[in-house]
C-alpha cells in the first residue's frame, strides 16, 4: 500500500470526566472534545464543570493536545446572551473550538467570536457537500458527517467544500437520524430550569435537539409492537447500526479527511483509552502505508456508545 | 383571492387524480420520506410536469417539496426536479434541507424557497438565516410551542407556515426498517409502507411510513383556529402524505370551512365537523408541542396558553 503524503488528520477523542480526558490524551488522542454542564447534548450521558473543564485544559496543554466544548443545546432567545458569554469565557481559558448543533448558534457565535472555530456537529444533519457548502457560507470551520458516509462520499464532499471535513468513524447509528428525531419529546417532555441560566431558562428534558442534562428517553431503544387496524403484525425494536470504520482509514485519509472524530462521551475511562488506543494505532499504519486491520466482529459491548 | 392558504401533500399521481382538492389553495407535490416511495413525483419528473400543469390550471398554487435528507446520490435527481420545477412555472419548491436550499438559491435563483419542517428551524437567529439566504416562508420545528413561534415571527418578520392538522413528522431515517418484513408479510416495497401501520406500546402509538416515523395522533387545531388567525398567522398546512383521498377532502372540507370562519371572525365548530375528525382519526388527537406540552397532548380551546 503506498505511503499517504496527505496531512495527518486529526484523532478526537470523547472525555465525559477528567479521568475520560486523561485516558484519551495517555491512549494518542490528538484532541478531545468535552461537554460543558448544562450546555450540551445528552448531558446527563458526560459533561464537566467549569472547574473540571479548566482542569482537564491544563491536563491537555501539557500533552500539547486540544480541547473542543460541545455546546450543542439550542438556547432560547432570553438564555442566548448569556451562553455565548459563557462560550467567550471558556474561549478566553484556551478552548480550541466549540461544536454546536444549530444554525442559529453557529451565526451567532461567529458575530461575537470570530476567530473561534465552530463545528457544524453530527446533530446539524449533514449528510451531502451541498450541506457542506451551506454551513461553509454559514461560517463553520468544520462540519460533522456520520460514519455511514464512506470513504468515497467524503471524497466527494472534498471536492466541493475548503471546509474541514470530521467524520464520526465510530458510533452507533440509531434509526432515526440524529437532528431529526421528535419521538421522545412527542411521547414526554418535560421543562426543569437550568442551574445559573438568567430569566426563564430551562432545560426540556426529551427534547433530543434542544439538549440539556438527561435529555432524551432512548425511546428507539423500547419494544413496540407493528400493528395494523389492531392485528399485531411484529414486533421488535428500531435497527440501529453500529459503525466502527478502523478498517477504512487509509481510505479516508486518501478522500481528505481532516478530523476522525469517536463516539463516547458517555463511556468510562478505560473504555475511552481501549477505543482511543485501537484508533491511534490504526491511524499510525494507515500513515505509514501499513495495513490496518478490521476491528473485532462483533465490538465488545464496552466500546459501543449505547452498550449494545 | 382567499386572505389565507389551506395547503397539503401529495406523493403521486394516483394520489393526486383521486383526490378532491376543492378545500385548497395550494399542493406540495412529492413524498420527501423516500426514493422508492410508489411513484414518487420527485422520481418521476414528467409525471410531475404534468401534476404543476393541473394544479396551476385549476387555479392553485403548486409546489415541490424535495428529499429531506438527501446524501450526494440523490443532488442529481433533485436539480431535475428543480428544472422541471422552474420550467412549469411551480409557485415554490420546498427545501427540508440545508444544502438543498442553497442548490435552489444558487440554480434556480428564480425559484421561490420555503424551508420545510425538517430543517430545524428553532430561533428568530436561525431563521434569520435562512430568510438571509433566500428562503420566503419558513415551517418552524414541529417541537416549538405557539410563544416561541410568535417569537420567531415577530422577531424576523418570516411568513410561518403552520401545521394544524394531520399527523405530525416525528423522524426520519436513512433507511427502511420495513424492508425486513418483505418477506415475512409478502408484501414488497413499494406497497409495505403504504399499510397503515401503528408502532405501539403501551399509552403511546407512532405511525410509521417506513423511512419515516409520525405521529400517531393526528395534529388537530381546529378549535384555535380563531387564536392562531388573531395572531396573524395565515398559511396552514393539511399533512396527509400517508393517507386515503377521502382524508384529504373531509378533513380539508372541516378546516376550509373552519378558517372561512375565522376569517370572518367566528368561532362556531359544528359537531358535523368534530365527527368527520374523528371518523379519520385513528388513534386520536393531539395539538403536537403547541402549547408546550408534549407533542401527543391535546389542550382544549379553553385551556390553551401562550396562542
Amino acid at each position: 500500500m503506498p505511503m499517504v503524503t496527505l496531512s495527518p488528520p486529526i484523532l478526537l477523542a470523547p472525555a465525559g470526566s477528567p479521568e475520560a480526558a486523561a485516558a484519551a490524551l495517555a491512549a494518542g488522542a490528538d484532541a478531545i472534545y468535552v461537554g460543558l454542564k448544562g450546555w450540551s447534548r445528552g448531558g446527563g450521558r458526560g459533561e464537566l464543570t467549569a472547574e473540571e473543564l479548566r482542569g482537564v485544559l491544563a491536563e491537555a496543554a501539557r500533552h500539547r493536545r486540544t480541547v473542543q466544548v460541545a455546546c450543542n443545546t439550542i438556547p432560547k432567545p432570553a438564555e442566548r446572551a448569556f451562553l455565548i458569554e459563557r462560550v467567550a469565557e471558556v474561549a478566553a481559558w484556551g478552548v480550541a473550538g466549540v461544536i454546536v448543533n444549530d444554525l442559529g448558534l453557529l451565526s451567532a457565535i461567529r458575530r461575537r467570536l470570530p476567530a473561534l472555530p465552530v463545528t457544524a456537529s453530527i446533530g446539524c444533519g449533514a449528510l451531502s457537500w451541498a450541506d457542506a457548502a451551506f454551513y461553509e457560507a454559514a461560517g463553520a470551520t468544520c462540519v460533522v458527517f456520520p460514519a455511514v458516509l464512506g470513504p468515497e462520499e467524503v471524497a466527494v464532499v472534498r471536492r466541493h467544500t475548503r471546509l474541514q471535513i470530521e467524520v464520526m468513524i465510530h458510533m452507533v447509528e440509531e434509526f432515526i437520524l440524529l437532528g431529526r428525531c421528535l419521538m421522545p419529546s412527542y411521547l414526554r417532555l418535560q421543562p426543569r430550569p437550568l442551574p445559573d441560566a438568567p430569566g426563564d431558562g430551562q432545560r426540556l428534558l426529551g427534547s433530543v435537539k434542544r439538549g440539556g442534562a438527561g435529555v432524551c428517553s432512548r425511546v428507539c431503544q423500547q419494544p413496540w409492537r407493528l400493528e395494523k387496524e389492531g392485528e399485531v403484525w411484529g414486533d421488535g425494536i428500531f435497527p440501529s447500526r453500529q459503525f466502527s470504520r478502523v478498517a477504512d482509514l487509509p481510505a479516508y485519509l486518501a478522500a481528505g479527511v481532516d478530523v476522525l472524530k469517536l463516539q463516547g462521551r458517555s463511556l468510562p475511562a478505560e473504555a475511552v483509552y481501549a477505543l482511543t488506543r485501537r484508533y491511534r494505532e490504526g491511524l499510525d499504519a494507515a500513515l505509514r502505508g501499513d495495513p490496518v486491520a478490521a476491528a473485532p466482529a462483533p465490538l465488545p459491548a464496552h466500546w459501543t456508545a449505547v452498550g449494545r | 383571492m382567499p386572505p389565507f392558504e389551506l395547503n397539503t401533500d401529495i406523493s403521486n399521481r394516483r394520489d393526486l387524480q383521486s383526490s378532491d382538492l376543492t378545500p385548497y389553495d395550494a399542493l406540495y407535490l412529492g413524498n420527501p420520506y423516500c426514493r422508492d416511495y410508489e411513484a414518487n413525483f420527485l422520481e418521476r419528473v414528467d409525471e410531475l410536469a404534468e401534476a404543476i400543469r393541473q394544479v396551476k390550471g385549476a387555479g392553485r398554487r403548486a409546489y415541490v417539496t424535495t428529499y429531506a435528507a438527501p446524501r450526494n446520490s440523490f443532488l442529481d435527481q433533485i436539480r431535475r426536479v428543480l428544472e422541471v420545477a422552474e420550467r412549469e412555472g411551480a409557485d415554490a419548491v420546498e427545501a427540508h434541507n440545508l444544502g438543498v436550499l442553497r442548490i435552489c438559491r444558487t440554480e434556480c435563483p428564480g425559484l421561490p424557497v420555503f424551508v420545510g419542517g425538517f430543517a430545524n428551524v428553532y430561533t428568530d437567529v436561525g431563521a434569520r438565516v435562512l430568510l438571509d439566504s433566500g428562503a420566503r416562508r419558513l415551517t418552524p420545528n414541529y417541537e416549538l410551542s405557539l410563544e416561541e413561534i410568535g417569537l420567531l415571527a415577530r422577531n424576523t418578520g418570516a411568513e410561518v407556515e403552520l401545521l394544524v392538522h394531520g399527523k405530525m413528522p416525528l423522524g426520519i431515517s436513512d433507511y427502511c426498517f420495513l424492508l425486513e418484513y418483505e418477506k415475512a408479510w409478502g408484501i414488497p416495497c413499494p406497497s409495505l409502507c403504504q399499510q397503515d401501520l401503528y408502532l405501539r406500546q403501551g399509552d403511546w402509538a407512532m405511525k410509521s411510513v417506513g423511512k419515516g416515523v409520525l405521529s400517531g395522533r393526528d395534529v388537530c387545531m381546529l378549535e384555535h383556529l380563531p387564536a392562531l388567525w388573531a395572531a396573524g398567522y395565515r398559511t396552514f398546512r393539511l399533512t396527509a402524505l400517508s393517507e386515503r383521498p377521502a382524508y384529504r377532502a373531509e378533513v380539508g372540507a372541516v378546516y376550509r370551512a373552519a378558517l372561512t370562519g375565522a376569517a370572518a371572525g367566528g368561532g362556531a365548530f359544528p359537531e358535523a365537523w368534530w365527527e368527520v375528525i374523528r371518523r379519520h382519526s385513528r388513534i386520536g388527537l393531539c395539538n403536537g408541542f403547541y402549547f408546550g406540552q408534549s407533542g401527543q397532548a391535546y389542550v382544549p380551546a379553553r385551556q390553551e396558553v401562550g396562542a
